[in-house]
Order: C-alpha cells, then structure tokens, then sequence
C-alpha cells in the first residue's frame, strides 16, 4: 500500500506527459496547452490546441489525466473540432472519457456527449479495434458515409 | 527519570524502524523515479509554434495593355458595361462533355445556340449548370439561366457517362477564357463541402527531404474532371497559390480554408524545369 501510494504520488506526472508529447509529436500530433496542474494523482491541462501536421485542428478547453496505476481515465471537456472540419466531423464534444482498468488490461472503454448526441464504445488494443455506438444520435450525417446501421443505431468501427 | 521515561514512550524501537523503513521507500521510489526521469522522460514539453503564416504579401494586378486591371471588376461587366447581354435571356441549357447547345430568347424571338455560334454579336463561349458564357471583343459575358417559375428550368442535362463522379454529384465548369480560366463558385463551394470528393479527382503527395516537408506535388489527375481542366497535370509542383507558399500542411490547409471567400486564384507549379503561373477567376 505505501509503495503504491509513493509510487504514484511520487511519479513525474508532468514529465510524463511531455513524454507522451514527445510520442505524439513522431506522429505529427502536438498538444499546445496553456496551464498544467500537477496533482497527487494525475494532471489537469487548460485550453489546449490540437495541431495535426502543423494544422490546428481543435480546441479544448480541460483535460484530466488520472491514474492509480490500475484505473486509469482521461477526461476531456469542450472539445471544439475547428470550423473549417465541421462538415467532416461533429463539431462539438462537451465531454468524452477513456477509461482503463486492470480488471481489462486490454481493453479501453470510451464514452462521449456532444453535437452528436451520445457515444459510448470500446478500443480493443489487443484486437487492435475500435467499436463505438452513437445511442440518441443527433448531427452526425457527415459521419454517416463511415457508420453502419444496426438495430441499436449507428455503429463506427475501425482497426489501427 | 520521568523525561527518560517519556523518551523511551516516544521512540519506541518498533517505530523508529518502521518510520525508516517508510522514509527509505519513499528515499527509493524518489530515486527510481529521478532515474527514469534523468534517462527516459524529456525535461520540458514540446510546443508547436503556430506559422502566422496566412495572408500572403501578394495581390494579383493585371498588367497586360488594354484590359481590365482586375477580374473584380470584369465579373460585373455583363450588367454594367455591355448593356445589350441584357438583351439575351438564357433560357436552358443542355450541356455535357462534348456539347454544349443552349436556347436563348432575343428581342422576343426564341433562338437554340451551339458553341461558336454568335447572336448581336455574342459567341457562346461554354455553359455551367445555370449560366452560359458568351464572347464579344475579347470580353466575357456571364448569362444566368432564367427561373422557369412553371416548371423545369432548362434541359441542363448531364450525359450519364463514364466519366461522371461516382458519389455527389458536382455542379459548375471550367471555362477557358483564354488567358485565364473562369471556374464556376459552385465548383469550390462543393469541394470546400466535401474534402472526399477532392481526393477522389486529384492525388497529392508530399515532398521530402530527408523528414522536412518541402512541398507537394501532384501524382494523379482525373481524367475530364475539374482539376484536369484547371491545367494541372501529374506530376506538376505545385509552388504557391495566391502568393502564399505551400510548403507546409498549415500553408496548404490555410488556402483551403479561405478558398470560399477567393475571387481570384493564381497558381505557380513547377512542371519539370519550367515553371508555371497558372491564372483563375472565380465566378
């Protein structure tokens, strides 16, 4: 318990995550954010922007990560896709979480609400899948041409 | 005696022990972690520096002897100088790849036009979907189709060919008007809409040196599609649009979004050694 405790209180969060900068930035992601809040058990980032190939493709204005080593989420709220995208992708996303457990090493449960409605999935990375289900879907005809119908609603899967 | 005593209470063995068990944990956790962070973890962030790139120091003035000065100003020429093109009414037009014929009413007489052929003086130069182009003195004329308020506007049929897009269908020309091109606003607001349908007619891929970006370059182009009638061709570099470099995705996507508010378009690629302005109005 008190290694677990030191472990994770102890654990250089923010350097971690400009670790995952890092990663992200080989892939021709960067996050931007304008304040990091270091906590005792995760990190907070406020107003970040999304560049992908040096463009700025979204805006958010939280980000939570949290982690106690076997639950981990990340939080993220108000995201906003840039105005010039939003005939390819919903627009508005007020609140979308990642989720992983122990309990599922290989498994990511995803939930999200916003201009799409609801959105609630799970990214298999042992599969190396992504299903997710729009439930009360509202604007999401610009996803459509991607999306399968099934009896529950509008379906979106991939693999990576 | 009695302080002794109370000492003794305090610091009892099995505390002291357990206190420097728990300050060594956390004395090793601290320097396991020092470790990682001095060997693996990266002691700052990195942060993009956004290009401020966007408005180009460039603005098109036609210098060529006796014309317009500005394609702004010859798209309202139809209406303002050449008051006889009010004359003309356009009343449909059927248009396809190979022909192009549209009936027009003048001075209450009804008359069916084919390319070339000319009435008070206009030629008809080419078609849209909604409009037909006409030529006097060098001059273009835009004439919009008329709204049949009794039913079908025109005949303005597009011949179901092999060419034809698969997906959404795309509406408005090219039209050559000699030393520039005029593209139809339809055409661009259609694939600002739909980016899919953009790929879908012309490839693009990257330049590189070494892992910099430093520019893009055309690899394929759809036959008989909007992007072949610009000019371009496979194989073309495509060196700036509207003054602004395109050397970067940002660059790139910067005219992308603005391409729907443009009124001209000048294009510099590089086609094998020569290099190319490439002149657009948009209509």
């Amino acid at each position: 318990m008190v290694i677990w405790l030191a472990l994770v209180i102890l654990m250089p969060k923010e350097e971690l995550y400009y670790k995952l900068e890092e990663t992200l930035h080989s892939q021709e992601i960067a996050l931007n954010e304008e304040v990091i809040d270091e906590g005792l058990f995760g990190l907070s980032l406020k107003n970040v922007s999304v560049y992908v190939k040096g463009i700025n493709v979204a805006n958010i204005e939280e980000v939570n990560l949290f982690t106690i080593l076997f639950y981990s989420y990340i939080e993220v709220k108000g995201l906003r896709i840039d105005d010039s995208l939003k005939t390819m992708v919903p627009q508005e996303t007020q609140k979308a979480v990642l989720e992983h457990s122990v309990m599922a090493p290989f498994s990511v449960s995803v939930e999200a609400e916003g201009s799409f409605g609801t959105m609630d999935g799970k990214i298999d990375l042992n599969e190396r899948k992504v299903h997710l289900d729009f439930n009360e879907s509202k604007n999401i005809a610009m996803l459509k041409p991607q999306l399968k119908k099934n009896e529950k609603g509008w379906v979106y899967e991939t693999s990576f | 005696m009695r302080r002794d005593g109370s000492m003794k209470h305090l610091f009892k063995p099995h505390i002291v022990k357990w206190l420097w068990m728990f300050l060594i944990v956390l004395l090793v956790i601290k320097v396991l972690w020092f470790v990682v962070l001095v060997l693996w973890l990266p002691a700052s962030g990195f942060n993009y520096a956004q290009e401020k790139g966007g408005k180009a120091l460039y603005y098109r003035v036609k210098l060529s002897p006796n014309k317009a000065p500005a394609p702004t100003i010859k798209k309202k020429e139809p209406q303002v100088v050449a008051g006889s093109i009010k004359d003309i009414k356009l009343l449909a037009i059927y248009h396809a790849s190979d022909v192009t014929v549209v009936t027009v009413e003048h001075k209450r007489k009804t008359k069916v036009l084919g390319r070339g052929d000319v009435i008070s003086g206009f030629m008809l130069e080419s078609a849209g979907h909604n409009y037909a182009t006409f030529n006097k003195n060098e001059k273009m004329y835009k004439v919009p189709l008329l709204v049949n308020t009794k039913g079908s506007t025109g005949i303005r049929s597009h011949k179901p060919s092999v060419q034809s897009t698969p997906t959404t269908k795309v509406e408005g020309e090219v039209v050559d008007a000699g030393d520039h091109k005029i593209i139809d606003k339809s055409l661009i607001s259609h694939y600002a809409k739909n980016i899919d349908d953009i790929y879908k007619n012309i490839g693009i891929k990257e330049i590189k040196k070494g892992k910099s970006l430093e520019g893009f370059s055309i690899s394929f182009i759809r036959k008989g599609s909007p992007f072949a009638k610009l000019g371009l061709k496979r194989g073309d570099t495509i060196k700036s649009i509207n003054g602004q470099k395109i050397d970067s995705y940002n660059a790139a996507f910067g005219v992308y979004k603005d391409i729907g508010n443009i009124e001209n378009l000048s294009l510099v690629i590089q086609r094998g050694k020569e290099e190319m302005e490439l002149e657009y109005e948009v209509n």
